[in-house]
């Protein structure tokens, strides 16, 4: 029924219960509360604790006078006056509070304790004799307002903190922790027993502000009982005179500037049934309801179900339907499954996102998931501007990466490189932040990294990765995905990366990544042994929906193969040249490709060798030599044209 | 003519000793050098035996000359046939020989292609979404991890100074009131408003989550799955069915799912879900701390404060309570990769350290 027994002890006769209370649920952070919630469980009839008691001696009024300043503060405010003979409490009180971990001091504080752990209202007893005047003032702490706390700390009090406060200054922090002056003593005789009920947020804001939980704020912030003070105090008189300490003097003083409205909504069991999915029957629920305290009026549309005073929880008719369903029990409800409306699916995009993982997992890397924040410091300069954590948990964790490499994929080489890991090829799939007007950023990246031997094996060389590793996930990307080419240009890569060997990875003409080797001073600041090769890119462009392909039909004659090798400097781009070819070549030339790079003996200095692979064909027909041959002499024309040369001639 | 000895017969006399002569020779030869020198032996253009023997054919009459070129042909063609078939046999046996010397160690290590894998968090998030997806959900992640405190306190019934908050910690940015989402419950508010066919909702959002949190069990960012469904007559037997359908799916249906009265500020009523432990079929052990249950997830009929604060935002009432009611729930995915794969330490995921993530 909503109470998770955490804990069973056996301690003689009798048993100690650890509950879990959930933090709605202040009624139940006491022994009567439970008590509640099992006689209605049970079916068992629910006994109040006995607050008669004796009274002697003369009015309260005359020795204790409350005024309360604010009201909005403090709603009610109850006091009684005691005569009290300081001793040690009884072995049953002592007992019973150390069995629920509070510790003994005298009578009368452990009264306090007793009735706060069996009624859940907490209360605070004044030696009277030390309240100036016996006058109490319930009011906002002024500026400047000192008070040492019980807890031996000396505190100076500034805004919304409320106190208790005497003609001479603050004597009690309201709702929190009593002051040292005026606390009981062996000296003391008379005590002012306070009870009252404090404005829930009033008491939250204090006790964050001084950084203070007790067990009395704990539930004033959680709205305790408006109605339980009279019965609190009450029952700490009678216990008084049953442990023969002491006795009440006759009158209660009742401070009440803001009366409580009557709390009530509707409910109808038919709506209940239909929520939580089972029959309700109504004299059941009746039942449970009036048990737990509520006072119910049934009418034909609705019940009127009036909220009892210490059920801050509650307050609407979805909370009735929980404590209805709670009682009857969540785990005997039948389960169902509501049919589906249709299917969805993954949305293209998500397909796509899980067919970049995919082709990555496939190429032999592993994934990798990096904590969003990073240090300033680790994250280093070249890198958009950061937004900042306002609260971080240290300061090497106080930005927000903007991106996934640096540090976060260099941060996991480095990590593995520690435990005498050498070949590390990893990928991750995540956000990057950025502080790029208008306003906050959020993009969706995947990064790669690749150092150490590509597929070692006893049979080959150990070859490191290198550049064109890293490009060609790139390139596998693009394929897999059906994305046009990527275009790499030399320039205008990150300054983490190696001044040369590294490149802007462009699509449509937009920058969309890039991939390089780490610049050598990354390296060592990150002691990390051989080269690294890495890449991002924008996982949204991968990602973008695509039209399902659409078949070409199959060539009917086969195509014809010309290699070319074209002399050119050591610094010329490949790609260049090949645009120089298919722009010379004509339609009937389906594709060239670099098959050869050398450079050598058989070279001039300073120049290098590309052999280019030719594929001509045209779809309908063969095509004679004599075309091929002339789109050869064309293409050969315009590279003579451009300077360069043809090699074999 | 008694006495006289035929020409043809002396020809096709000397055939059975060509015979037994080439049945030795064809016996003696064992590589295809000697195969050859059989064959120019015996059919050899200029002084082949069987080509002397053909030769002398000529000197015979016509009738004599047809019958013993009958059995020279007969002769030649088993010796060509048995020439060829030789020769097949010794080529066999040479190319087999050799196939033999290929012989390598077949224990060395072979070269397997490098191998990938997606993190073990991943694997548990695809496996949820294809478990709902299948469930006709839809997997609605596009919604920010930054966020600001209407959609990830205030419109889930938890206002400013609410005690509840306080089971949260929260991330904020410096310069303004931007935090970083601490559940993946905004992705409720933030579907409810922007929903392309309101009122029904049947939704999972996965995704990362931040807390001010840091040890064994908690860290400060993580991965959670939430659930939403929204529609006329959905009720609390539904939460149940649902979630028992999904934790049998993700764990096995041998496993029993018990429900327990709980508190969260979005749901009224709130239940936990707890799993029969995996790890000891509820017995008993460390991992369920002695209680035979593994505690898996929170869940609750949508609160009406939650619908409400959405129908204000949106200036209109596009989720009636008294039409449409739903639920809500919510799981962190390393619970799920934890209890599956036995991992005390939860900041092992983060930690990418490849001993631990190629163990998967």
């Amino acid at each position: 029924m909503g109470l998770a027994l955490e804990g069973l002890e056996g301690r003689g006769d009798d048993a100690v219960l650890d509950l879990d209370i959930t933090t709605n649920r202040v009624d139940c952070m006491n022994v009567y509360g439970v008590a509640r919630e099992v006689s209605v469980l049970y079916g068992v009839a629910l006994r109040p604790p006995d607050v008669s008691f004796p009274e002697a001696g003369p009015l309260a009024s005359e020795s204790l006078d409350v005024t309360i300043e604010a009201p909005d503060l403090c709603p009610r405010f109850c006091a009684r006056v005691l005569d009290v003979r300081l001793g040690p409490s009884p072995p049953w009180i002592r007992d019973r509070l150390e069995a629920v971990g509070v510790r003994p001091i005298n009578n009368v504080v452990d009264l306090t304790n007793y009735v706060l752990m069996e009624m859940g209202h907490p209360s605070h007893a004044f030696d009277l004799a030390r309240v100036p005047e016996g006058k109490l003032v319930v009011r906002w702490a002024r500026e400047g307002d000192r008070l040492t706390t019980l807890d031996g700390v000396g505190r100076i009090l500034a805004g919304r903190v409320g106190v208790v406060a005497g003609t001479e200054g603050a004597l009690a922090l309201a709702g929190i922790m009593g002051g040292a002056s005026s606390e009981v003593s062996d000296e003391t005789r008379t005590v002012a027993l306070e009870a009252a009920w404090w404005d829930p947020l009033s008491i939250r804001r204090a006790s964050k502000a001084l950084g203070m939980h007790t067990e009395a704020s704990h539930r004033f912030e959680r709205g305790a009982d408006p109605e339980a003070p009279p019965a609190a105090t009450a029952r700490i008189a009678h216990l008084l005179a049953k442990i023969g300490a002491g006795s009440a003097r006759p009158g209660f003083i009742d401070r009440r500037p803001v009366p409580r409205a009557r709390r009530a909504t509707s409910f109808r069991p038919a709506r209940a049934a239909a929520v939580l999915g089972t029959p309700v029957a109504e004299d059941r629920a009746r039942r449970i309801l009036t048990g737990l305290g509520f006072t119910v009026k049934e009418q034909p549309a609705a019940w009127d179900v009036e909220i009892p005073s210490w059920r801050s929880d509650v307050s609407r008719e979805a909370d009735i339907i929980e404590e209805v369903g709670r009682h009857l029990g969540v785990d005997r409800i039948q389960p169902t499954v509501p049919p589906a409306r249709g299917a969805e699916g993954l949305r293209p995009v998500q397909v796509a996102t899980r067919a970049v993982r995919e082709a990555l997992v496939g190429a032999g890397l592993t994934e990798v998931i990096n904590y969003a924040f990073v240090s300033d410091a680790e994250a280093g300069p070249h890198a958009p501007p950061r937004l900042h954590l306002a609260n971080p948990l240290s300061e090497e964790q106080g930005a927000l990466r903007s991106s996934l490499v640096m540090p976060g994929l260099v941060s996991t080489l480095r990590t593995n490189l520690r435990q005498g890991r050498r070949d590390v090829r990893v990928f991750e799939m995540g956000r990057v932040f950025g502080n790029t007007p208008p306003g906050l950023a959020e993009e969706s990246r995947v990064a790669v990294l690749l150092a150490g031997a590509m597929s070692p094996h006893w049979k080959s060389e150990r070859r490191a990765a290198d550049f064109y590793d890293g490009k060609g996930v790139v390139e596998l990307l693009g394929r897999r995905l059906g994305l046009g080419s990527f275009s790499f240009e030399p320039d205008g890569a990150p300054g983490f990366l190696h001044p040369v060997k590294a490149a802007v990875v462009s699509l449509d003409g937009q920058a969309r990544g890039y991939v390089g080797c780490l610049h050598p001073d990354v390296a060592e600041a990150w002691e990390l042994r051989d080269e690294a090769v890495v890449a991002e890119l924008e996982l949204g462009v991968l990602t973008a929906p695509r039209p399902p392909v659409r078949v070409r039909p199959l060539p009917r004659s086969p195509a014809v193969e010309r290699d070319l090798s074209v002399i050119a400097d050591r610094v010329a781009a490949a790609s260049e040249i090949e645009a120089r070819i298919k722009a010379a070549a004509g339609g009937r030339l389906r594709e060239v490709s670099v098959v050869d790079r050398y450079e050598g003996e058989h070279v001039p200095a300073g120049k290098v060798s590309l052999t280019f692979s030719l594929v001509y064909q045209d779809p309908a027909r063969t095509l004679t030599g004599e075309e091929v041959q002339a789109s050869v002499d064309r293409v050969v024309a315009a590279l003579r044209a451009a300077g360069l040369q043809i090699r074999g001639e | 003519m008694p006495g006289s000895d035929r020409p043809s017969e002396g020809i096709v006399r000397e055939l059975p000793r060509l015979r037994s002569d080439f049945d030795a020779a064809l016996a003696e030869a064992r590589d295809p050098d000697a195969l050859q020198d059989v064959r120019t032996r015996f059919l050899g253009r200029k002084s082949g035996e069987l080509t002397l023997l053909f030769g002398r054919l000529g000197k015979l009459k016509e009738d004599e000359r047809r019958e013993a070129g009958r059995e020279l042909n007969t002769v030649k063609q088993e010796v060509e046939s048995r020439l060829e078939a030789r020769r097949v046999e010794l080529e066999r046996r040479r190319r087999d020989e050799q196939l033999l010397r290929e012989r390598m160690d077949v224990t060395l290590p072979g070269r397997t292609p490098a191998v990938g894998r997606r993190h073990p968090l991943t694997v548990v998030r695809e496996q949820l979404e294809d478990i709902f997806v299948s469930m006709g959900y839809e997997i609605y992640d596009a919604f920010p991890e930054i966020d600001d405190d209407f959609h990830c306190f205030e419109a889930l019934n938890m206002p400013p100074d609410h005690p509840a908050r306080d089971m949260q910690d929260t991330f904020y940015l410096q310069g303004g009131s931007a935090l970083l989402r601490t559940h993946t419950s905004t992705g409720q508010i933030r579907y409810l408003l922007s929903n392309p066919h309101p009122p029904f909702v049947r939704i999972i959002c996965p995704g990362k989550v931040y807390r001010r949190d840091d040890d064994i069990t908690h860290s400060p960012m993580f991965q959670q799955v939430e659930g939403l469904v929204v529609g006329p007559g959905i009720t609390l037997a539904d939460l149940k069915g649902t979630i028992e359908t999904f934790l049998h799916a993700l764990f096995g249906p041998q496993y029993p799912v018990r429900f327990r009265s709980s508190f969260f500020p979005y749901t009224e009523p709130s239940m936990e879900a707890d799993l029969g432990c995996v790890v000891c079929d509820g017995k008993g052990c460390r991992v369920c701390k002695g209680t035979g249950w593994l505690e898996i997830l929170g869940s609750g009929m949508v609160h009406p404060a939650e619908l409400e604060a959405v129908n204000r935002r949106l200036g209109k009432v596009v989720y009636d309570p008294e039409e449409v009611t739903g639920f809500a729930f919510g799981l962190g995915i390393e619970r799920v990769a934890m209890v599956r794969h036995g991992v005390d330490d939860i900041r092992l995921f983060y930690g990418n350290d490849l001993r631990f993530l190629e163990q998967f």
